[in-house]
């Protein structure tokens, strides 16, 4: 301990930060093996039929029991998804950029970008898959539409509420636009950005899995697919299950990432 | 001045992009798999209008039911949480626990349950519109001042004044923009739902317009549920505008 009074003291905060940040997961931990415990003991005593939701505890059997095709699964669709996620996350906030720059850009574009998302992903899906084939490619591709536009939208909102006089004060030192945008502008757009990309983690694992139910042989799509046909209650759920844990972590990461770059955004 | 710019811009976007996708499909004479050219579109809308238009008015009903539902779970669910505070820790638990898994996740479970007829679309859809208006509420509610609320109380209003008259009001903005999300999501929702089993709608007739490679006809029925998206969307922002009078935009 007294060998680093000195990072002791200059890290106040550091102690009950981890502090905070250890109980926090614990409570996470063990609100999840009170929602496990709660399932297990639920089905147990209400009697529920396996055919709406089967005992935990069998689920996990299910998994245990061919591991191979889940960690397949979970592999196959996390690398859809984040192709997806970081060509979507750039290109929205690339695209912000444009629209913040070039008004005429912004308001041709903007309204057909809203209109785009009105296009059910399976219809845009089917044609993806024609023009990719049934590749890992098509299933990014998906994920990529799903996510660029929340980021665009939350981008720019970022972009635009930078304080002009900022702007002014940075020109005045003889910033060039680059200077500005490099040290001003996305900085200060990257609170409201992040809260797109969070949004953006969870629908690009969507674009994944909807992607592959246009066929594939890998992937957590297709386990529920290949379930539902089967009329298998119990691995169903099991794919339900690995993909909870495919969009909480990768949220997760997402989140963390946040907290990490957005250190002085203390407000979420 | 300006607003009249910005309408003349994107209408002239959206004129450009027709004339480009024209111009590409006919000047290559792309197949109409890669893509077929925007007149021959609308000329397909036109010439299946009666079946696209059982289609829609099929994905419709559903959307608009399973969206009724949804919104009344949501916010009712956020509304009794802030009466019976004791119980949200749990609620709030397990809510985030089943919403772990990406919604349309649930549809095989859902075809499953209720079978591939209309109930399952209108579970589908709730089940998607009830979580965001749950968490939207939830914020909204969450969002009164602590100041107003010792006023009140201090004037003696109860816990279901407190609700009506400030919480909420005040949680309003919140909860119309969720509503407001919800109506192209809805949609979406019911459509992705058809295609993995159904009797009718839009999902089905591009499903199944797929697999016979007719792609003129997957195309129009895009149109379609595109312009029924906006159609609802429009709606919707048109009622939040109304009930928001006193926050101009």
């Amino acid at each position: 301990m007294s060998a680093a009074p000195a990072l002791a003291a200059s890290t106040p905060a550091a102690g009950p930060r981890a502090g905070l940040f250890a109980r926090r997961v614990a409570g996470r931990v063990a609100a999840l093996l009170a929602v496990a415990l709660a399932w297990e003991g639920l089905v147990l005593l209400l009697g529920i039929r396996p055919f709406y939701l089967p005992r935990l505890s069998s689920v996990l059997a299910a998994i245990a029991a061919s591991p191979g095709a889940y960690a397949a699964g979970f592999l196959r669709t996390l690398a859809e998804t984040l192709i997806g996620f970081v060509a979507g996350g750039a290109f929205g906030v690339a695209v912000a950029v444009a629209f913040l720059r070039l008004r005429a850009l912004r308001e041709m574009v903007f309204p057909l970008f809203v209109v785009s998302q009105t296009i059910p992903v399976i219809a845009f899906g089917a044609l993806v898959v024609l023009w990719f084939g049934n590749t890992l490619i098509a299933k990014a591709v998906i994920a990529f539409y799903l996510t660029f536009f929340p980021v665009t939208v939350n981008a720019l909102i970022g972009l635009e509420s930078v304080d002009p006089r900022q702007i002014a004060l940075m020109r005045s030192f003889g910033a060039s636009p680059r200077q500005i945008l490099l040290r001003l502008q996305l900085p200060s757009a990257l609170p409201q950005t992040f809260v797109a990309l969070r949004l953006a983690a969870s629908l690009s694992l969507v674009g994944a899995i909807v992607g592959e139910w246009f066929g594939d042989t890998t992937g957590l799509g297709v386990l529920l697919l290949q379930a539902m046909y089967n009329e298998n209650v119990v691995a169903i759920w099991a794919a339900l299950l690995v993909s909870a844990l495919l969009g909480t972590g990768f949220y997760s990461a997402v989140a963390l990432l946040e907290r990490r770059l957005v250190f002085w955004g203390a407000e979420q | 001045m300006r607003k009249s710019l910005a309408v003349q811009r994107g209408i002239l976007g959206a004129l450009l992009l027709i004339g480009l996708w024209e111009g590409i499909a006919r000047g290559f004479a792309l197949p109409a798999y890669v893509l077929p050219a925007m007149s021959d579109v609308l000329l397909g809308v036109w010439a299946k209008r009666a079946m696209l238009a059982e289609a829609a008015s099929y994905t419709l009903a559903e959307a608009f039911l399973g969206y009724a539902l949804g919104a009344l779970v949501g916010i009712g669910l956020a509304v009794a949480l802030t009466l019976l505070p004791r119980a949200r820790g749990f609620v709030v638990t397990a809510v985030t626990a089943v919403n772990s898994v990406p919604v349309v996740a649930y549809s095989p479970l859902i075809l499953l349950w209720f079978g591939i007829g209309i109930a399952s679309k209108v579970v589908m859809v709730a089940l998607a519109v009830s979580f965001t208006l749950f968490l939207s509420t939830l914020a909204g509610l969450d969002r009164v001042d602590r100041r107003s609320i010792d006023l009140m109380r201090s004037f003696g209003a109860g816990r279901l004044a407190l609700l009506w008259r400030l919480r909420l009001p005040t949680a309003l903005p919140l909860i119309l923009a969720g509503l407001r999300v919800s109506t192209v999501r809805s949609i979406i929702v019911a459509i992705v739902t058809e295609m993995l089993g159904a009797y009718g709608g839009l999902g089905w007739v591009i499903y199944q317009a797929v697999l016979q490679i007719d792609f003129v006809q997957v195309w129009s029925a895009i149109v379609v549920a595109s312009a029924a998206s906006l159609l609802f969307f429009g709606l919707v922002g048109l009622a939040e505008r109304r009930l928001l009078f006193w926050k101009a935009t």
